[in-house]
């Protein structure tokens, strides 16, 4: 009952929602269960040690690629569809400076992780370890990207 | 700095202009429904282009829809 009564809230707050933050929230969805798993595997080393190009690694990330391109694809048509002329409106001049703030603090975010990848990392360590470091930096900068947008909606800021 | 705080009277202007709902206005003034929301409740300050527009839709002074309290020190 409980269950029922939470998925109505929800769905009931979704469409009260604006068609942007609905993209943001697709976009963090779609990180989350793609990216997450994936961070996972690599981190727990579950994966065969192979040489480069290391194919399971390789096929590991293509997949996962794939995966996040379809969930974005499928929601995105079902989210314009749902949304009615809302989703061909341009960014109005809210729309506009959530999207300079929420930019703004991915690209800290981005900067910090390129100078630990691009400058500490290649005296320590090599191959995937690098490229994961450099994945796992951007995935971060997007899911404050993303995040900040949620928030500042959610906020009406 | 001086310090102060930014109201406004479009919901009572839009109720004076025959309850005129916030997607109306938004459409008027080229924003979305979220965004006249977020401007009635004091939560996001529009530029000053937006607000001659609001106050050029409800025929009246930019004053008239937007004041500022100045908010006095101690």
């Amino acid at each position: 009952m409980f269950i029922i009564h939470y998925i109505l809230t929800v769905f009931e707050w979704s469409l009260r929602m604006p068609y942007r933050e609905k993209t943001a929230w697709l976009s963090l969805f779609a990180m989350i269960i793609t990216f997450g798993p994936y961070f996972a595997i690599v981190a727990l080393r579950t994966l065969p040690a192979e040489p480069m190009p290391h194919l399971h690694q390789l096929g590991l990330f293509a997949i996962t690629a794939i995966v996040q391109m379809l969930i974005l694809a499928a929601g995105h048509l079902f989210l314009r569809t749902g949304s009615g002329p809302e989703a061909s409106m341009p960014l109005d001049e809210r729309d506009q400076a959530i999207m300079r703030r929420s930019v703004n603090s991915a690209y800290y975010v981005l900067i910090a992780g390129m100078i630990l990848v691009g400058c500490v990392m290649p005296f320590n360590s090599s191959g995937w370890t690098i490229i994961n470091a450099a994945l796992f930096m951007i995935i971060l900068a997007e899911l404050v990207h993303y995040g900040v947008v949620v928030i500042s909606y959610r906020r009406q800021a | 700095m001086i310090e102060g705080s930014i109201s406004n009277r479009i919901r009572i202007l839009r109720f004076h202009s025959g309850e005129m709902s916030q997607a109306e206005l938004g459409q008027r003034i080229g924003v979305t429904r979220q965004t006249i929301a977020a401007i009635e409740a004091g939560k996001y300050s529009p530029s000053l282009e937006a607000a001659f527009r609001i106050a050029h839709t409800f025929n009246v002074s930019l004053d008239e829809v937007f004041q500022w309290e100045i908010k006095l020190p101690g």
